[in-house]
């Protein structure tokens, strides 16, 4: 890593800097000479694992800062919500490490065990895993769905300096949940056909006897019982 | 004046009364149609990953429900000719609440295509069709409004579909989802069962026509309406090719169906191209709903005045135009506002071609012919409705920039707006130019009837020509 800094308004021929990690310091002080306007520091760090990432800084004298953050790829966007899968069927969930970023050596897969992680082993348990990964994007399957398969589940991107961890939540449900406003909405569906259908024929019979006794009227009484026979046709 | 098609239904329909249930029925079924196979796309990403399909695989599923829906649209119109509206539209329902209870249980995406799409679309064509006849029978004087209410099912329905998709989603998974869509449609049924064929009662005309036009209308009228039965019952009705109105609305769509959903597909993905969030996005659809939902009866009042209907082809020529001179207008107004702007004035050109869209037909073929007519515009159409987008998509990908789509849109939009009014001026001129002649041929019968009272022949005459220029003059 490299810091250049162009100096304040007194431009000190010399001065220390010195790199922190996660703020403490590491190696020993440089005295940082003033080339071109500028104060240039270098440090070379061999990552070698986990331990090696974290926040560095390099430090000029007590005037300046610059700090960078040393850490694996990070997932994009993971669901946050629940997916709910039923009992007995199947869950794929799906993890993805997007283009730019690179892709990691392999992935992992685990079961969140109240605040441990256990890893889960699809060879072992075949007809219950099944894992598929193909470079930046890995799969879980789960089979024969059981309430113990609910909860957190975490996939890891797996790099040589660390894993890169993302969290997926399985709900399992029964049938019966959604069959029970399934079949509220079907008895809805048949009680107000029902209602249409009857209300139809009870109009109907009421015109056909209205239309029939005005006929009648009408034979009887040329003239005199109109408005009778208009209020009946009304109803 | 109203257009000679549409006077000889042979009864008069009862323009109010239980029609408003048979609209308030077609608006759910209208709603159902357009907005359900839209509403779907929120499973697709739950569906996608369960059975771990790429994109375009899961998005077959509404091209084919789609092609199904439009390709439906014949045996629909066949069936509602024969049966009427009401049991097609129960079948309709029964059989999307069958196909979406089915794909429940899917165990392949094959299924899903079977289910959802083949079937689902064919009932959901069951649902269109005859919710849009039905309205021609109910209706004649306020047929405008009945229609531009009814289509406003469609946006409503979207705005509450998609929300409700979501919730349903994340409670059950996309299984109970389509479990409890699948009853959720028998509501069609509901809708099918208020669609009461009309009691066509022939009632005597009120006495604003003189009695001798009657006689050669009203055979006219039975000859045309033996004539739409038999053609119904055929598998094509050859004869409206060589209706003028029909062909000029045929065409006309034909070209203006390219560039009419593209712009609505692509307003969120051209908003988040031009930096803005995707909520901000997805705002600007629901502000075209909400204009959408307000247009469309607003039109059917508008075209229902005495001032428009007797011109309303070219009411609806200029709709389509505006249309485009939207989308030509859109690429000029960069940034949010712009954006906003554009999304308002656009719902209200996208309401009010929508809400005329079938009226047009009506008043241009008739309310006998329309099922027919109707079933054989989808067909046609489905064409440029399944292009439309994709084609778009592809300008959109050539050149990287959205720009050249909405031009694109908009020459496809103002074409056809141009061709409608020049076509309907030259055939209203062609209309009046018939049923002047029908008018004349009629009186020279009646006087070659009338019995040798002069006088009163010759009064009789002198009030029939004053009527016959007071109607080629309105």
């Amino acid at each position: 890593m490299e810091c250049t800094w162009t100096g304040n308004q007194n431009k000190l021929p010399n001065i220390t800097g010195y790199w922190k990690k996660d703020g403490n310091e590491i190696d020993s002080r440089l005295t940082v000479p003033l080339e071109n306007e500028q104060y240039n520091l270098k440090g070379v760090f061999d990552i070698v694992g986990e331990e090696s990432l974290g926040n560095y800084s390099c430090v000029f004298g007590s005037e300046a800062k610059i700090e960078f953050v040393l850490a694996a790829p990070q997932m994009g966007e993971v669901r946050d919500k629940p997916i709910v899968s039923y009992a007995g069927d199947s869950v794929v969930i799906a993890c993805k490490m997007e283009e730019p970023k690179p892709k990691p050596s392999t992935w992992h897969w685990y079961k969140a065990n109240g605040t441990d992680k256990a890893l889960i082993d699809a060879a072992a348990e075949p007809h219950r895993y099944q894992i598929h990964s193909e470079g930046g994007k890995s799969t879980l399957t789960v089979r024969n769905l059981t309430q113990a398969d609910a909860g957190f589940y975490y996939c890891g991107a797996v790099y040589l300096i660390s894993t890169s961890l993302g969290r997926l939540e399985v709900r399992v449900i029964t049938f019966l949940e959604p069959l029970k406003p399934f079949i509220a909405i079907v008895v809805e569906v048949l009680v107000l056909v029902a209602v249409i259908l009857l209300y139809e024929r009870k109009s109907k019979k009421k015109s056909i006897t209205g239309s029939q006794k005005t006929k009648k009227e009408k034979r009887e009484n040329s003239g005199g019982e109109e408005s009778s026979s208009v209020r009946q046709r009304k109803v | 004046m109203a257009p000679a098609a549409a006077a000889n239904l042979g009864y008069t329909p009862p323009d109010g009364g239980w029609g408003w249930a048979v609209v308030f029925g077609a608006f759910i079924c209208i709603g159902f149609s357009y907005a359900f196979p839209k509403s779907l796309t929120i499973y697709f990403k739950a569906i996608q990953e369960y059975f771990s399909v790429s994109y375009s695989e899961i998005a077959w599923v509404s091209s084919i429900m789609l092609a199904a829906m439009y390709a439906g649209g014949p045996v629909s119109s066949i069936l509602v000719n024969r049966y009427g509206s009401r049991p097609v539209v129960m079948l309709g329902g029964l059989m999307v609440g069958i196909a979406m209870v089915t794909a429940s249980f899917g165990k392949s995406i094959m299924h899903i295509y079977l289910c959802v799409g083949v079937i689902g679309g064919f009932g959901l064509a069951f649902n269109l069709q005859p919710a849009l006849t039905i309205i021609g029978t109910y209706f004649h004087v306020k047929r405008p409004l009945a229609n531009g209410l009814a289509m406003t099912g469609s946006p409503v329905f979207l705005s509450t579909l998609a929300p409700l998709n979501q919730f349903l989603l994340d409670s059950f998974g996309w299984r109970g989802s389509f479990l409890i869509l699948g009853s959720f449609t028998l509501n069609c049924c509901v809708a099918g069962a208020l669609m009461r064929p009309v009691h066509k009662q022939i009632k005597p005309k009120p006495n604003a026509e003189p009695p001798k036009s009657n006689g050669p209308a009203h055979e006219k009228a039975a000859t045309e309406d033996t004539h739409a039965q038999s053609a119904g019952l055929k598998f094509v009705d050859w004869s409206l090719f060589r209706h003028r109105g029909f062909m000029i609305y045929l065409v006309g769509n034909v070209i203006m169906f390219f560039g009419f959903f593209a712009p609505v597909v692509f307003l969120a993905p051209y908003a988040k191209h031009q930096g803005i969030d995707e909520y901000s996005a997805a705002f600007l659809l629901s502000i075209l709903a909400l204009v959408d939902m307000f247009v469309r009866p607003g039109t059917g009042l508008i075209a229902n005045t005495k001032w428009i209907r007797p011109r309303i082809q070219y009411f609806f020529s200029l709709a389509v135009a505006y249309n485009g001179v939207c989308h030509l207008l859109c690429p000029l107004v960069p940034g949010y506002v712009g954006l906003v702007l554009y999304a308002v004035f656009f719902g209200v050109a996208f309401g009010m071609v929508s809400s005329l869209l079938f009226e047009v037909l009506m008043d241009l073929v008739g309310a006998h012919r329309f099922s027919t007519a109707v079933g054989l515009c989808t067909i046609i159409e489905c064409g440029p409705v399944l292009l439309g987008p994709p084609i778009s998509g592809a300008l959109v990908d050539i050149y990287g920039d959205y720009k050249y789509m909405y031009y694109a849109c908009g020459v496809m939009m103002l074409v056809p707006g141009i061709f409608f009014l020049i076509m309907h001026y030259y055939n209203y001129k062609k209309l009046d130019e018939e049923e002047r002649k029908r008018q004349s041929e009629a009186m020279r019968m009646r006087s070659g009837l009338s019995v040798r009272v002069e006088g009163e022949e010759e009064h009789v005459k002198m009030s029939q020509v004053d009527e016959t220029a007071d109607e080629a003059d309105g």
